[in-house]
Formats: C-alpha cells, sequence, structure tokens
C-alpha cells in the first residue's frame, strides 16, 4: 500500500445532499448495506452516518425486523 | 386526518382470494370509522426472514389510510383478534405515498444485487438464496445481471470501511461471522 499512513478520507453521510435514499422500512436493499453480516446495526463510525440520520436508520431497521422483511440474527 | 401505513402478514396457507377478501374486510373497517383507504398494495407471498407461529413464509398486504385514531385502534383490534393475521404494523406518516413502494418498483434488479454481494463475502446464506431463486425460475437471468452489478456496489461499502484505523474493525466483523 502506497497510502499515507493515518490518512482519512473526508466521508459524507449517504443520506445528506441532494438525491439521496429516502429511509423507508420497506426498502430492504437499502437497509441490508447498514447491518452487518450478523444483522446487527452497522455502527455509524464505518458507514459515516450522520447521527441524525443514523437514529432515523435505526428506526427503520428495527420496524424491518418487525415485520420479517430483515432477519434479527443471522446464524 | 392524520396518515397511516399499515402492513400487515397474512397466514401463507389462505389463498389469494382470502388475501383480498381479508383487504377488503379491513378496509371496510375504516370506512365504517369515518377513513379511508387510499391504497391497497399486495406485495405477494413473501418469505419471512424468521419463522413467525411456525411459518415460513406469508402474504404481505400494505393499506394507506386516511382516517381518525378511532379507526386505527379498531383496525387493530380486529387484526389481533383475526387469526390469519399473523402480524401487523401500523406506522403513522406525514404524508401518503401515490405511487408503488420500493417492494414492487424494484422487485427484480434487487434479488440480484443482493446475491452479487453474498457472493463476494461468501456468507453462509449463499446457498439457500440461490435455492430461493431457483423456484422462482429465474436463476439463469439474475446470474448475468449479478456480475455487471458487483463493481457497482463494492466502491459505495468498502473505501468506507478499509481506510487505516477501520481496518480492524473488519476482521473482527468478518470472525463474527463465522463463528458459527
Amino acid at each position: 500500500m502506497s497510502r499515507r499512513p493515518f490518512f482519512r478520507r473526508q466521508k459524507s453521510c449517504p443520506f445528506s445532499g441532494p438525491n439521496a435514499p429516502k429511509i423507508d422500512y420497506k426498502d430492504v436493499k437499502l437497509l441490508s448495506r447498514f447491518i452487518s453480516e450478523r444483522g446487527k446495526i452497522v455502527p455509524r463510525r464505518i458507514t459515516a452516518v450522520s447521527s441524525k440520520k443514523q437514529r432515523v436508520l435505526a428506526q427503520a431497521i428495527k420496524r424491518a425486523r418487525n415485520l420479517a422483511l430483515i432477519p434479527f440474527l443471522i446464524k | 386526518m392524520p396518515y397511516y401505513e399499515s402492513v400487515y402478514i397474512a397466514r401463507p396457507d389462505i389463498s389469494t382470494a382470502q388475501v383480498d377478501a381479508l383487504a377488503e374486510n379491513l378496509t371496510s373497517i375504516v370506512g365504517e370509522n369515518g377513513g379511508a383507504v387510499t391504497k391497497n398494495e399486495y406485495w405477494g407471498l413473501k418469505n419471512l426472514a424468521y419463522r413467525i407461529k411456525k411459518n415460513r413464509k406469508g402474504h404481505y398486504t400494505m393499506l394507506n389510510i386516511n382516517a381518525p385514531a378511532v379507526a386505527i385502534s379498531e383496525l387493530e383490534r380486529n387484526m389481533r383478534i383475526n387469526e390469519d393475521v399473523l402480524r401487523y404494523m401500523t406506522v403513522r406518516v406525514d404524508e401518503l405515498d401515490e405511487n408503488p413502494s420500493v417492494m414492487l418498483t424494484s422487485r427484480g434488479p434487487r434479488d440480484s444485487r443482493d446475491r452479487g454481494r453474498d457472493r463476494d463475502r461468501d456468507g453462509p446464506r449463499d446457498g439457500d438464496r440461490k435455492s430461493v431463486a431457483d423456484a422462482e425460475g429465474n436463476a439463469p437471468a439474475t446470474e448475468t445481471t449479478a456480475a455487471e452489478i458487483v463493481p457497482e456496489i463494492v466502491p459505495e461499502i468498502v473505501p468506507e470501511i478499509v481506510p487505516e484505523k477501520a481496518t480492524d474493525a473488519v476482521p473482527e466483523a468478518a470472525a463474527e461471522g463465522n463463528e458459527e
């Protein structure tokens, strides 16, 4: 790797800005990008979601889980 | 009057006609209480992510409702009583979406995209995903599209994870998946 050490690319929230996707509990494809292989919600330090949107996202994921659209736990 | 979205899952062993009848029944309950159902969306017999009352599948239906709160409590009371309803969820929304929801619009592409990602990480679920596609009879068609779509989705996700410190977190997450 010829990358500079400790260099961190500026991240931006995937739900901010124009034509950002709308967070919806029905959108399984979108939500599945923000859950781990185990089915957990991925922390926002990894996904770069803003804290406001992370709260909305967590709510949507929990709703989708309740409707059995995404699993609570992947074994 | 406030707007609501109500999604419910019906038992898999009832017929499509009975699903329609159930939707009609619930619609009339809303109507009697001074509300209106503006959209009735049937998502089809879908696989559940986990078993509910020993069922692996269910008929999903979504109703868009513009009704007073009493109508919603009456609707939910009826869904609790009805044994054909495995689960329901009513959510208040700021506005009702006139167009078909994401469930109906991006059906095909979503499946192939998801499978492309799974293959990438060779998760344990790859196997049963594939068998689902075979059952639908569209495996060969989606197989080709999945290959095209993989490069599109990978750059979206990987660069967020890779840089420097975050690399520590990645093997951890991977190890977590392989525990069992």
